[in-house]
């Protein structure tokens, strides 16, 4: 059994790189463009104040895409993978608190974002679980890549392998 | 010895990519911090020169939401309720405000404009700007200054009460009493009454249009003036 994950953990790691960093990378990548479209779906959550809300919004599409190419590259795995999933968790807990909360909007993950009609409710309540379920998956790949951080076709080879 | 050297080489690689990845979201932040600020400034900036048109008086109708109202009694009566923070009222203006305006200034129809706030503080302090002009006559004006400058973020700290009395002064509200009015918020009790009203007239989102009590539904996605011209032609 373990001899037999030792054989496919370098395959899993380039897997879990490439489904974490691929999706950093694009979701930052669909925003980078639209700072601002960013700024308003961050504040709709919410849950920092306007102006921190904002800031985030600024920030997080560059933060996904640097980690996304970090992973993708594999420099750095551990501690790209580690804030990857905190980012994870992070978008896991807003998600968990704007349904706790009653509120309906477009959690903007991938661009676009804000407030949605309140007959949709049903259908965002069904997106929310289908969201947290992908970042919880996406975070069990950052896990996975803090055990096994050294895979196949990472630049950072020798130094992975010490770690 | 070979070994440890390889690894302090690592760590000062490390330390350069944190440092370039920390610089490289900072840059980004920066500049989307300018560009906003930027952008909004430009918008502000291009209201120079504007003149105002003639004063048309209003009054507050309490029985329909305390909506701004003019030429109260007309056959043809259009209820339009919009948050000035709003994108989506901000394209109904540019295609239809004009239209809207000139129903007004030609008698044509009554027209009642519910100024709705659910967007956050800048959208209460903004319709109240909108009271304290329609007070001066200058609501039409300085409605659609509103919407010229409106900035795509919403609560961008843009509309603060400075900004909203330049945006009066460079449309030509320059009177004392409008600025003293939104430095107040003197007209916040106003705000309120509409923001309140909007259960009792089921109207859920912005912009909410009716033509003698009907919601209008579009059937052209983009607001269309000749389709909107022939609804309120029709009504």
């Amino acid at each position: 059994m373990k001899s037999s994950h030792e054989k496919f953990a370098p395959w899993l790691t380039l897997l879990a790189r490439l489904a974490l960093g691929g999706v950093l990378l694009v979701a930052g990548g669909l925003k980078v463009s639209k700072p601002t479209e960013s700024a308003n779906a961050t504040a709709a959550y919410k849950i920092l104040p306007t102006d921190l809300a904002h800031l985030a919004g600024y920030a997080l599409p560059w933060l996904e895409v640097v980690i996304g190419l970090l992973l993708i590259f594999g420099i750095m795995v551990r501690y790209a993978a580690v804030a990857g999933g905190l980012i994870m968790i992070v978008f896991i807990g807003a998600i968990i608190s704007v349904w706790a909360r009653g509120m309906v909007i477009d959690c903007g993950c991938f661009g676009g974002g804000g407030v949605l009609d309140p007959s949709l409710a049903a259908s965002a309540r069904r997106t929310y679980l289908i969201e947290i379920l992908r970042d919880l998956g996406l975070a069990l790949c950052a896990l996975y890549l803090y055990f096994f951080p050294s895979g196949k076709l990472g630049i950072e080879k020798t130094s992975s392998e010490e770690q | 010895m070979a070994k440890p050297q390889v690894k302090a080489r690592d760590n000062t690689n490390r330390w350069i990519i944190i440092a370039m990845a920390v610089l490289v979201v900072a840059t980004g932040v920066i500049f989307s911090m300018l560009g906003q600020s930027n952008k909004e400034n430009a918008a502000l900036a291009g209201l120079d020169g504007t003149k105002l048109k003639p004063a048309v008086v209003s009054t507050i109708d309490v029985e329909n939401g305390s909506a701004i109202t003019y030429n109260s009694g007309l056959a043809t009566v259009i209820d339009i309720w919009e948050d000035p923070q709003c994108p989506v009222c901000k394209n109904f203006e540019n295609a239809i405000g004009e239209y809207v305006n000139s129903l007004v200034r030609e008698k044509k129809a009554t027209v009642r404009f519910h100024v709705l706030s659910f967007l956050g503080d800048e959208s209460v302090r903004a319709a109240n700007a909108g009271f304290c002009a329609a007070d001066e006559g200058q609501y039409l004006d300085f409605n659609t200054a509103l919407y010229k400058v409106q900035s795509p973020l919403e609560n961008s700290g843009f509309w603060s009460g400075e900004t909203l009395i330049s945006i009066g002064k460079k449309i030509g509200i320059t009177s004392s009493k409008f600025a003293n009015c939104v430095t107040k918020g003197s007209n916040v009790a106003l705000v309120q009454a509409n923001a309140e009203s909007m259960a009792k007239f089921g109207v859920r989102g912005t912009p909410t249009i009716f033509i003698n009590g009907k919601v209008w539904e579009r059937e052209i996605s983009d607001f269309n003036l000749i389709e909107f011209r022939a609804a309120v032609e029709g009504a």
